[in-house]
């Protein structure tokens, strides 16, 4: 039982971040109908900044949490300043164009890979814990960290959650997502709820990114192995359902963590992988996927 | 005089210049290494050291006078190339330096699945190949110009084992950990073998796939099998100290073991306090007792320009160069075949401070192996500390 426990715990810290990576991207596909590969890359840049200006801020004397902070909100703000830019000179001209934009994000990929490595270097880069100590949660050991992370993403899943179901601009984003056209005949500014999406979308990257900073380790690569999670996640979900995506998250985590515990971690990839085969052939459109 | 008047007479001058001054160009002549390491991914730091210590090693013989073969004098230009620690950007680096940059030699390489790559496409064209990685497949009479510039699981773990195991009488079992490809699955068969002779009992021996970011299944797996010693194999430093991370976090407290753990810093940055205490078997210290002031000089630079100390994996490629230096010279040629010839034979400084030369006879069946000592390295009290060294 004790195992259980602390295996459904391992599942839920896993998953989180996993929630918050896949709930930008089902966002960008619901209302854009892009599948954006660029989304591991701002996941990334706000873990790198934070990487990189939290020692630095520790150094210079600031407290560890307030030094996390200010380095989170840095690393945030240049995520969405790098989103912003890609999407206003990128998919802003790509939406709704499967190919367009898949070959668009193919190239960005490629040309961040490059940046982030001649910016950043390739090596690791070290990130001190900022809340210490761990404790046990019904027998299962969670690090303070670990359990901010989770708090914090789950957080996030349900203001998302709710302003999508009770805003004026959830409710817009809900009508593009379903039908952009009947939306536009509605008054709905199309072009500027995609706007607002993406930034959304890279928001939760970036907190994504901030969050995982202290946990993880964070080098230029760090994002390519959550974006392939995060797909799968989203495909397993359905593409474009938020519901949806907090679910394929949690179903990847489980399988990752019973995987790796009762295997061995190489069959739990593999074992993910399968997964969205098996998806695929009998449910194309997801657990709960309407595209 | 006009403007082009005095055009063409700068012009006419310059060329005159460039004919006279063309013999003293010409007779600097550089033989391009190339160099096929991690510079991304968790393993990057080895890389960029790797890069350091070539390019020192070739600022120190350009001063020296260069290499002289035929009475030409040659320097040496490192050319170094991301493989990522897999056999597809490998076989692209391997591409990129034979055929692209068109080098004979290659002064270093990293990873064993990379470096099979490379090593194909090397003995096609003839080139000569120093290498640092593990894999006992590439070493052999069936590869006569591949050289090993570090120790390697062979040389390494019958001295790291058999301390543990001195220092730990009463610990009985090992968890094994390796990264799931060449590098880690030759290293296991090796270590396996080491540890059944010290009659430790394997309890598992798990792979994980290299880019992993969560660790806590692997560790909690580790760790319910409640073994003495966790053995993380190959696993590169930022990975290690993850995984002993979430070992420490389990309540797990074993005697923990890096066999290609090359120091404190890699580890510490991932793995915070849990690196305490971690046996390692490529990991050097630089002590004002015992190092020179060369290695201290060397040492310091490295720190400021990588980050952290060298280690064995860096050291390498340092090596390598003299070696080819010295090889160069006894064979008065620069053709790859010659060299490779003449390399089992030379001696050259390395930079542990002593000359060596290679071996490897009857391990290999052939003499490819630098004659390396085998230092076993623990952290105490958040640094790497020496605790057993073997000169073969």
């Amino acid at each position: 039982m004790q195992t259980f426990i602390q295996l459904g715990a391992t599942t839920l810290q896993i998953g989180a971040v996993y929630v918050l990576f896949s709930l930008g991207l089902t966002l960008i596909f619901g209302v854009m109908r892009i599948v954006n590969f660029v989304h591991g890359h701002i996941f990334a840049v706000a873990a790198l900044v934070v990487a990189y200006l939290l020692p630095i801020l520790v150094g210079g004397g600031l407290a560890a949490p307030a030094a996390y902070v200010v380095a989170s909100a840095c690393g945030i703000a240049v995520s969405l300043a790098l989103g912003a830019i890609i999407y206003l000179f990128g998919f802003r001209y790509f939406q709704r164009d499967l190919v367009g934009s898949f070959i668009l994000s193919i190239g960005l990929v490629l040309l961040l890979d490059g940046v982030l490595l001649h910016v950043f270097g390739g090596a690791v880069r070290g990130v001190p814990e900022i809340f210490p100590g761990s404790v046990n949660i019904a027998g299962a050991q969670i690090t303070v960290q670990r359990l901010f992370l989770c708090g914090v993403a789950f957080l996030m899943a349900g203001i998302l959650y709710w302003t999508l179901g009770h805003t004026k601009l959830g409710r817009a984003l809900r009508a593009v997502a379903y039908d952009h056209e009947a939306a536009m005949m509605m008054g709905v500014p199309y072009a500027r709820i995609a706007f607002f999406g993406f930034l959304i979308a890279s928001l939760l990257a970036a907190i994504a990114g901030a969050l995982i900073a202290p946990v993880s380790i964070v080098s230029p690569v760090i994002g390519t192995d959550y974006l392939i999670k995060g797909f799968i996640a989203v495909i397993i979900g359905g593409l474009g359902s938020v519901p949806g995506a907090i679910l394929g998250s949690l179903f990847v985590a489980l399988v990752e963590t019973l995987g790796g515990y009762y295997f061995d971690s190489s069959y739990a990839a593999i074992a993910i992988f399968a997964l969205v085969i098996v998806v695929l052939l009998f449910r194309p459109k997801g657990m709960m996927g309407r595209a | 005089m006009t403007i082009f008047n005095k055009c063409a007479t700068s012009a006419a001058a310059i060329l005159v210049a460039s004919f006279a001054a063309a013999p003293m160009v010409q007779a600097e002549e550089v033989i391009k290494l190339g160099l096929s390491t991690p510079l991304s991914g968790a393993a990057a730091i080895w890389g960029k050291g790797a890069e350091f210590m070539c390019e020192t090693a070739a600022e120190e013989i350009r001063e020296a006078g260069g290499v002289s073969v035929q009475g030409e004098t040659y320097f040496f230009e490192c050319l170094s190339y991301d493989n990522k620690y897999n056999a597809a950007e490998g076989t692209k680096v391997a591409q990129a330096l034979f055929n692209r940059e068109g080098v004979k030699f290659i002064g270093g390489s990293l990873g064993t699945a990379p470096v099979r790559a490379l090593q194909s496409l090397a003995e096609r064209q003839g080139a000569l190949v120093f290498t640092t990685a593990w894999g006992a497949s590439l070493k052999g009479p069936e590869h006569p110009t591949t050289f090993t510039q570090m120790n390697t699981p062979g040389e390494i773990l019958p001295e790291l084992i058999g301390y543990i195991v001195e220092q730990h009488p009463g610990a009985e079992s090992v968890a094994m950990l390796n990264p799931n490809d060449a590098t880690g699955q030759e290293t296991e068969e090796i270590a396996a073998t080491v540890w059944g002779e010290q009659d430790v009992e394997i309890v598992a021996s798990d792979y994980y796939e290299r880019g992993t970011t969560e660790f806590q299944p692997i560790a909690a797996r580790l760790a319910s099998f409640d073994p003495d010693i966790i053995d993380l194999g190959a696993t590169p430093p930022a990975d290690a100290g993850a995984i002993f991370k979430e070992l420490d976090v389990i309540g797990w407290d074993g005697v923990k073991v890096v066999e290609v753990g090359t120091g404190a810093d890699g580890l510490k940055a991932t793995g915070g306090d849990a690196a305490e205490g971690v046996y390692m078997g490529a990991g050097v210290t630089f002590n004002a007792d015992t190092a020179t002031e060369h290695q201290i000089k060397v040492n310091e630079r490295a720190k400021e320009a990588i980050g952290e100390s060298l280690n064995a994996v860096q050291i390498g490629f340092y090596d390598s160069l003299f070696a080819l230096k010295a090889a160069m010279e006894a064979a008065d040629s620069v053709d790859p075949q010659a060299v490779a010839e003449a390399m089992p034979d030379v001696t050259f400084k390395t930079f542990y401070g002593s000359d060596i030369g290679f071996y490897g006879e009857e391990r290999y069946g052939r003499v490819q192996q630098m004659r390396l000592p085998i230092i076993v390295t623990q952290v105490q009290n958040g640094e790497l500390v020496e605790v057993g060294r073997l000169t073969p």
